[in-house]
């Protein structure tokens, strides 16, 4: 298999080419999608490639455009929305929980909407608290929604070509600060499917789950781990809707503990439904209470060192599995 | 006095014909006896949820209906079971789904405020939730290339709302072919119009004119007004690609919904709104021009009742969908 070394933006950009060469109904808008190449360049080229038609640059109305889009959807074509960051997108929720998360159950089926709405999700760098909010948790709480948030090139590449495919309205989480990590990856079209989580280092201590940018540090803790003589078993969840828990609890069976890193707020967030969930299916398999490392309950700080306090960590990471493991 | 769009009756009488004339009146009058007998049962416990009658705005969607060809795209507010009616969905099909049932025409799943048709969106509960999603349907046609057009309904409430002007906007500036259809009914539930929007009587025709945007302003009280002015407005957007806003200046004769009773409007205003009710206004004219006799009205009038009628009982035979299907729809199961 031939491999090509590149950086997220690329491979996330890759998908969208190779989906609007597939399918003449695919089209990308949002704003500086075009002119400017995108704000993260994830959409560079694209519109010396496919032309003002499909790449479609946006003034600043994100209720509206979002709301052209689902129409588009709702009527045949197969919109992908750039939010420039997801912070912007809670300007546009009418229509993406109202509308397209709702439209095919509460027409009986008439209509549906293929849609992806996609952009960059969580913390960047001191961009404060407006602009650094992760909402995994928000979308995942209603019905309708798919939710992906994936960690690396090979992921997002692949996911993002099965979500442009997907016949209902995905919310598709990137984050800024991983938009440059580069991987090796296949320069073969290749699909990742939707709602599987990869087990990235196998183990039998202890089941880490996490997924976006958070897997990185969850990678360097499993590594000092191991060498701590802790055999971690890293699972990057990759869809946060619908979960992949059979191959979660089928880990925690096996390991006995749990811990869910998060960028986002403990409160109601992703980990509280791991954790509900593997208490529900693994009640007599846990040898401890399954444990988390969120963000801490304020709204994100501008000032660094307050913000990488807020933040989780690799310290609190290898902490927290010390914690729950008592050892 | 309003500067509504110059239509010829007359001529809009001769080219209809007695055929089609008479089935326009059948239309108004369905939809009058559906919303009338539908809250009837409403109140006798059948039906739930809120409820928005479309009693005295009539003849504007009929209008639009009947000058714009069913292939287009529609999509209104809360208040739709009248479209979705005049799109043909039947009467059985909206009962059912008043009462919940299996038969209904979201299957029991959206209700009074989300009914639809092969080419009608919605049925839209939030206000203003359908005017981008409309004009989305236009952007799907001019980025295909085919010749639909989509045709916005909304309160007078709605203009309000910032993703009106803001998709006024997109459609100028991206060249739309959407018609955007305000029913002022003067009242955004209790609050009159004039003290919801700034200018109020000049409003839709200055905002559209600053997004550079055609607009009229229809008596919509009026079959053949509305009608000279969507024919007018339906030829210009297709020929232009472009949007254009019309203002229907109506009168609702119920409350803003089945639990709203209107307090804040006197029994002396109400029954003047009444006395410009379009049914009777479109008979008249129909009689006093000997199109129609009386025993023609009453015939059909008669007609829609027996129509009303028949959808309740099947309404109320209809089986409640099973429990286990509750969960069936919340996804699109098939593959792309």
């Amino acid at each position: 298999m031939s491999m090509q070394n590149i950086e997220m933006r690329e491979a996330l950009r890759q998908a969208i080419d190779e989906e609007m060469t597939r399918d003449a109904n695919v089209f990308i808008l949002g704003e500086e999608v075009a002119q400017y190449n995108g704000a993260y360049k994830v959409t560079k080229g694209l519109l010396a490639k496919y032309g003002e038609k499909r790449v479609i640059d946006t003034p600043i109305s994100e209720l509206s455009f979002a709301g052209i889009a689902v129409g588009a959807a709702m009527t045949g074509l197969r919109p992908i929305v750039e939010f420039m960051s997801f912070n912007f997108s809670y300007l546009a929720t009418d229509q993406i929980i109202n509308t397209a998360a709702k439209m095919h159950y509460m027409s009986g089926g008439r209509f549906s909407v293929p849609i992806v709405f996609r952009g960059p999700n969580g913390a960047a760098a001191q961009v404060a608290c407006t602009h650094s909010q992760s909402l995994e948790a928000l979308y995942a709480n209603f019905p309708g929604l798919i939710v992906i948030a994936p960690s690396n090139a090979y992921d997002g590449k692949g996911l993002l070509k099965s979500a442009i495919r997907n016949p209902n309205p995905v919310i598709f989480l990137e984050h800024e600060l991983i938009y440059g990590d580069r991987m090796d990856i296949p320069t073969e079209e290749y699909l990742v499917p939707i709602g599987k989580a990869n087990i990235v280092t196998r183990g039998t201590d202890i089941t880490i789950v996490s997924w976006s940018r958070t897997m990185k540090m969850c990678k360097a803790a499993q590594e000092e781990l191991a060498k701590q003589g802790i055999s971690v078993e890293l699972i990057d969840a990759r869809t946060i809707k619908p979960l992949d828990l059979d191959t979660i609890a089928t880990s925690v069976q096996k390991t006995h503990f749990c811990l869910v890193v998060e960028e986002g707020h403990a409160f109601a967030g992703i980990g509280a439904e791991v954790g509900f969930e593997i208490q529900d299916t693994c009640f007599d398999a846990l040898d401890a209470p399954v444990a988390r490392v969120c963000q801490l309950e304020t709204p994100m700080p501008y000032s660094k060192i307050l913000e990488a306090e807020s933040l989780p960590n690799v310290a609190r990471i290898i902490k927290a599995a010390h914690n729950t493991l008592s050892r | 006095m309003t500067d509504f769009y110059p239509s010829n009756s007359d001529a809009i009488i001769r080219s209809l014909g007695r055929e089609r004339l008479t089935a326009i009146l059948q239309k108004m009058l369905l939809i009058r006896h559906f919303e009338l007998r539908a809250e009837a049962a409403y109140q006798q416990g059948h039906i739930g949820g809120f409820f928005h009658s479309y009693v005295g705005q009539e003849a504007i969607q009929t209008a639009a209906c009947e000058v714009i060809d069913h292939t287009n795209w529609f999509a209104t507010s809360y208040r739709c079971h009248a479209l979705a009616l005049l799109l043909g969905a039947t009467p059985d099909a909206l009962m059912a789904e008043l009462f919940g049932k299996e038969s209904g025409n979201a299957h029991g799943r959206g209700g009074s405020m989300h009914m639809f048709s092969d080419h009608m969106l919605g049925g839209f509960g939030i206000v203003s939730n359908q005017i981008s999603a409309a004009a989305g349907a236009a952007f799907s046609a001019k980025y295909r290339g085919t010749k639909e057009i989509s045709v916005c309904f909304l309160g007078d409430g709605a203009m309000a709302q910032g993703t009106f002007h803001e998709t006024l906007n997109l459609s100028s500036l991206w060249s739309l072919p959407c018609l955007f259809v305000v029913e002022n009914n003067e009242w955004g539930m209790g609050t009159h119009v004039s003290r919801a929007v700034a200018n109020s009587e000049q409003f839709s025709g200055l905002l559209a004119k600053a997004y550079n945007i055609e607009s009229m302003k229809l008596d919509g009280m009026d079959f053949f007004n509305c009608y000279g002015g969507f024919e007018e407005a339906y030829k210009k957007v297709r020929t232009s690609g472009r949007p254009f806003v019309i203002e229907c200046l109506t009168e609702r004769f119920k409350g803003h919904s089945i639990s709203d009773p209107g307090l804040y409007r006197t029994k002396e205003d109400l029954k003047r709104c009444m006395e410009r009710d379009p049914i009777p206004l479109l008979k008249n004219t129909l009689v006093a021009k000997g199109i129609i006799t009386e025993a023609d009205y009453e015939a059909i009038d008669k007609a829609c009742r027996e129509r009303v009628l028949a959808s309740l009982k099947f309404a109320d035979e209809s089986p409640f969908p099973g429990l286990k299907t509750l969960g069936t729809g919340v996804y699109v199961e098939e593959g792309p």
